[in-house]
């Protein structure tokens, strides 16, 4: 319809179709009200009236058979006689054929036998249409000269290898039926061993008539088969030559081992042959395995599930409303405009109380961690509301410190750029500036039994491991300092020997000084026998053990602080947002008092603990 | 829809048939089944028992159902069939496959339509039988089977000289100008659409377990036993005799009139009399048909688990509702668990009913043994493929619930391979299963390269069959 009225658009005919095209709308209109119901009568019809029932009870529709076409005169069929190509001996047989339509047929009844005879007789069709089913196998062929220089076998003959060969392509290659029907008789061939007799045998002796015959297995026909065939093959086609396919043939052919078919073969009859009982086992055994396989399905599935619900956006209504109402041009017209408001507004309060909201807005922009979006977003929030004086309009969903310690929530003053590894981390506070520092913070380390490479680096790991690795740089550093004082004290004490001896008081002094060594000697391995358990304590909680001893406070004291802290940093990092970015360093701060206390009161102490405590 | 027009030649790809009018002929104890290959019926099924009559002129043959149904005096009925399974009488099977070919199939021969008589003016009539007498007797000359090759069957354990004297009654005595003889395990496969597989051959006088590979015979596996359909027979006259009181057999011949009477009582009915009574040959098939209507009413297999005899099933099986069954003159009775009893002997030796004349049957003549003894005769890869298609044939199987049990026994000396078994649901389809499948080889336009053609068989004699026919 569209093309013409376009033809007559363009020849600028007169709209021509239009008054078609309205009549038909017409006669449609008219056609539609008075629908006919088919396969009822007419005058059944009529009893409907104005309305058809709703539900008419239609005959199946009489399907009458297309109209046969006259075709002229029945075709006639004859008996067409044919010579299957196939067939070596031209056996005629006959088929019914269509008669071939010949020019002007005889209207002669009269003649009709005799046309008949006319016709047929002559014309043997010559039928190819299953000379494609007659197929024979390749046999690999041998001539007797061959047969005498590579495939004699003790165990065959040649007549009985021909007779092999032969049953193989009778069968083609079936190897169960070819196993069947095999039934070599050397009696058989009798008279060919008596022409040969002089020259071999053993040949005779073998096709002796009263010699049973072999039984051989199919393992025994295909062994010897595949052997002369990879002989063969390997004869008419040298190694080096064979393409890819001819080679995996023969390393077939000429791998063939007969015990280990023989032992397969065993197998699976064994396999095929067993009880009801053992069938059963298995079955039960196999349910068994299906069922562990899929309880450990399920459980993997619950855990995918549980682990994508972790990582997925929390399901959020409004989110998900919001993103279905995103999908028109205005919504998302409306979703910018506002999101650009937000930003205006977030630029005026950085303008105003200056830089942290700067960087809420970008940790804003990189919360990508679902689990903790909210809480992340509301610690920004808070900050920025903090910033803006609560002139921002989210609500704000403050935490209580253990419910942020339990969701694991941390909020950062700085952010580095990139992702790193906590491990990382780790490792760059196992190094000091000095190769010798190193290693000795690394021997300290493995006497305290921390691994060298700590399975779970999070955050709270990572925090204990900083203060332990600042605990053990302090003691370092109090050691050096004691070495060189002690170190000083010898060279004090020597001055004042020799002073001694020089003011002839040297029975007393000497004694003294003798008496000092020893006592310094055997503190030394005294400490490092309780190093361990000293060890142990330290780096998890209070030394406790201490208390009995003198340093028992300053230790004390300090431990307590340096938990204190650390907890106090915690509850600082969640509770005060802002003020975050000050604890680290107070906590270094009270760090290093603490070493200095400590320091100090070694000091003051003397050597004994000082010692003990260098060593950890 | 694809309705074949019976005016347009059928696609040459199509089916891949060519149909030469080849003839089928699947000769067995029981019946003789004769048709063109193509069709899906035999149409010509005649028994294989024969009436002889003896007389001073020698004797006088009665094939076909109507002759040899009708008591007639001396008129002994016999088969030509061998007991052990291969044909014996090769003069009678020769004169009886002829007519099973000719009763119904190729018919006499049409003559030339203006000699045939029908067209002679009555005035020559003289003439006219004089010219239709010539005609007979060349036409008797003519051998019947001179348009159509023939494809017989043959048992899996047929002997070479059974073969070859099959090929030359073909050749010689009805002059077919190709022929191929092909055993019943592999044609029956055929006709269930299988090319391997092993075949359960349930027939009158034996039953066969044939193993079959691609279309040929593993003969080292083939089984017979004696235990079929007659045996069945046997242990239902047995039954007969054992139970109190003797339950009568009497044939239809010899009942004139009967009466109803009550369950169990004795029957009372006129007799027929006659002046010289026949034979006991044929009083014994006539009681075989008799069996035969029981065996297809009442007989029921033991469907499993277990056999009869084992703990509660006899019980069970007593509980279950029986089976009426009337005899021709009247006498009837409500069959229990002797019902069971006359075919459990095919399962279970130890269950046959015994007496002098039928001893106990051997064991490895049951039915599962001869399935575990063909199995183990074929190679080893090939029996888990042989056990997926067990096909069923035989009109012995369609005793009622034989397929569950043989099921049940089958999957209980192979539990690990997954057996299935192919039984056709249409009784023709399972009596004539070896000709159905001959029907179709024989109409496959790529079989005709395999037939011996009468060319051959002169240049290479009756041996030929040996070579060929694999």
């Amino acid at each position: 319809m569209a093309s013409g009225r376009d033809v007559r658009d363009m020849l600028g005919l007169p709209m021509g179709g239009d008054v078609q095209k309205g009549a038909v709308q017409k006669r449609a209109k008219v056609a539609a009200p008075v629908r006919r119901i088919q396969g009822v009568a007419r005058e059944v019809a009529a009893l409907y009236g104005e309305r058809p029932p709703p539900v008419a009870v239609y005959e199946a529709k009489k399907a009458y058979r297309a109209k046969r076409q006259n075709q002229g005169p029945a075709k006639k069929w004859v008996q067409q006689p044919f010579i299957n190509q196939a067939r070596t001996d031209g056996l005629v047989l006959k088929h019914w054929r269509r008669k071939p339509t010949t020019a002007p047929a005889v209207q002669d009844g009269e003649d009709v036998p005799m046309e008949e005879g006319d016709n047929t007789e002559p014309q043997v069709e010559i039928n190819g249409d299953y000379l494609k089913y007659k197929i024979e196998v390749d046999i690999p062929t041998f001539s007797d000269e061959e047969y005498e220089a590579h495939l004699r076998s003790d165990d065959w003959s040649r007549e009985e290898t021909d007779y092999l060969f032969q049953v193989v392509k009778d069968y083609s290659y079936r190897w169960a039926v070819i196993w069947d029907r095999y039934d070599y008789q050397p009696a058989h061939k009798s008279h060919l061993p008596q022409q040969t007799a002089n020259s071999e045998a053993s040949q005779a002796l073998a096709a002796l008539p009263f010699a049973p015959p072999k039984q051989r297995t199919l393992e025994d026909l295909k062994a010897r088969f595949y052997q002369i065939s990879a002989k063969l093959m390997k004869l008419r086609i040298p190694e080096m030559q064979m393409d890819a396919e001819q080679y995996a043939t023969y390393e077939m052919l000429s791998t063939f081992n007969p015990e280990l078919e023989g032992n397969r073969k065993l197998l699976a009859a064994a396999l095929m042959n067993r009880s009801m009982d053992e069938v059963k086992e298995e079955e039960f055994l196999l349910a068994e395995l299906q069922r562990i396989n899929m309880a450990a399905h399920r459980l993997d599935a619950e855990r995918a599930e549980l682990r994508a619900r972790l990582e997925a956006p929390a399901s959020n209504q409004q989110v998900s409303a919001g993103m279905s109402s995103f999908t028109s041009s205005q919504a998302l017209q409306a979703l910018f405009q506002q999101l650009f408001q937000q930003d205006r507004s977030k630029k005026r309060a950085s303008g105003g109380s200056g830089g942290p909201s700067r960087i809420s807005l970008t940790t804003n922009d990189l919360i990508q961690t679902p689990s903790s979006a909210n809480a992340q977003m509301s610690a920004a929030a808070r900050r920025q509301s903090m910033a803006t004086n609560q002139s921002v309009q989210t609500p704000i969903r403050t935490l209580s410190p253990q419910q942020e310690y339990r969701y694991n929530v941390s909020t950062h003053d700085r952010l580095t750029s990139g992702v790193t590894f906590g491990s990382d981390k780790l490792l760059k506070m196992r190094q000091a500036k000095s190769n010798v520092q190193t290693q000795k913070i690394a021997t300290a380390l493995a006497e305290l039994g921390v691994p060298e490479v700590i399975s779970l680096p999070t955050s709270k790991v990572s925090d204990v491991f900083e203060q332990l690795i600042g605990k053990v740089s302090k003691l370092l550093d109090v050691r050096k300092v004691r070495e060189k004082e002690e170190g000083e004290c010898r060279v004090l004490e020597q001055m004042k020997e020799r002073r001694n001896s020089e003011a002839q008081n040297g029975h007393v002094s000497m004694s003294n000084g003798t008496s000092v060594e020893p006592q310094a000697k055997q503190e030394i391995p005294d400490s490092q026998e309780q190093t361990p358990g000293v060890d142990a304590e330290g780096e998890a909680d209070d030394d406790d053990n201490n208390g009995a001893d003198g340093v028992a406070d300053a230790d004390g004291d300090g431990d307590g602080e340096v938990e204190a802290d650390a907890e106090g940093e915690e509850d600082d990092e969640d509770a005060e947002g802002e003020e975050d970015s000050r604890v680290p360093s107070e906590t270094v701060s009270r760090a290093a008092s603490v070493g200095h206390k400590r320091s100090a009161s070694v000091l003051s102490q003397g050597s004994n603990k000082d010692s003990k405590r260098a060593r950890k | 829809m694809n309705n074949l027009n019976s005016s347009a030649t059928p696609a040459a790809g199509e089916y891949a048939g060519d149909e030469v009018s080849a003839i089928v002929l699947d000769p067995g104890y029981s019946s003789v089944r004769a048709g063109f290959a193509g069709e899906d019926v035999p149409k010509s099924v005649c028994p294989s028992w024969y009436g002889q009559i003896d007389s001073d002129s020698g004797p006088q043959y009665l094939f076909g159902e109507n002759a040899i149904y009708r008591p007639a005096p001396n008129l002994q009925i016999k088969n030509y069939w061998g007991a052990d399974g291969v044909v014996e009488d090769w003069d009678t099977a020769a004169k009886l496959w002829e007519y099973a070919i000719t009763s119904r199939l190729t018919g006499t021969r049409a003559s030339d339509p203006s000699k045939n008589g029908l067209n002679d003016d009555p005035k020559e009539n003289g003439n006219g039988e004089a010219m239709d007498v010539n005609m007979e007797t060349i036409e008797n000359q003519e051998k019947p089977l001179e348009e159509s090759p023939l494809l017989m069957t043959e048992p899996g354990w047929n002997p070479t000289k059974a073969r070859e004297k099959a090929i030359e009654i073909a050749m010689e005595e009805w002059g077919t100008p190709a022929f191929y003889l092909q055993k019943t395990g592999v044609l029956a496969a055929f006709a269930s659409g299988k090319a391997s597989g092993i075949i359960i051959d349930v027939g009158a006088s034996h039953t066969s377990v044939t193993p079959v590979l691609d279309g040929m015979v593993l003969k080292k596996g083939v089984q017979k036993s004696p235990l079929a359909g007659n045996f069945v027979s046997n242990q239902i006259r047995l039954g007969f005799k054992r139970s109190q009181p003797e339950i009568p057999l009497t044939p239809h011949y010899l009942v004139k009139s009967k009466t109803q009477v009550d369950a169990g009582s004795p029957a009372q009915a006129v007799y027929r009399t006659f002046d010289t009574p026949p034979t006991d040959s044929f009083r014994y098939y006539q009681e075989e048909r008799v069996l035969t209507e029981y065996k297809e009413s009442v007989v029921e297999v033991w469907p499993g688990p277990g056999r009869l005899s084992n703990g509660t099933n006899e019980e069970i099986a007593k509980s279950m509702p029986g089976r009426p069954f009337e005899m021709p003159d009247g006498w009837n009775q409500v069959f229990g668990v002797d019902r069971f009893k006359a075919a459990e002997g095919l399962f279970d030796a130890n269950a046959a009913l015994t007496d002098d004349a039928n001893p106990r049957p051997k064991d490895e003549h049951t039915l599962p043994r001869l399935v575990q003894a063909a199995v183990q005769h074929v190679d080893a890869d090939q029996r888990p493929i042989l056990l997926q298609n067990i096909v069923v044939t035989g009109a012995s199987t369609l005793l009622y619930k034989f397929g569950d049990r043989l099921n049940y026994e089958i999957n209980n000396i192979y539990p690990s391979t997954r057996n299935k078994l192919i039984a056709p649901g249409p009784v023709v389809e399972r009596k004539y299963a070896a000709w159905i499948g001959g029907s179709i080889l024989a109409s496959l336009g790529s079989f005709h390269q395999l037939w011996i053609s009468k060319k051959e068989y002169e240049e290479q004699g009756a041996n030929i069959v040996e070579k060929r026919c694999r």
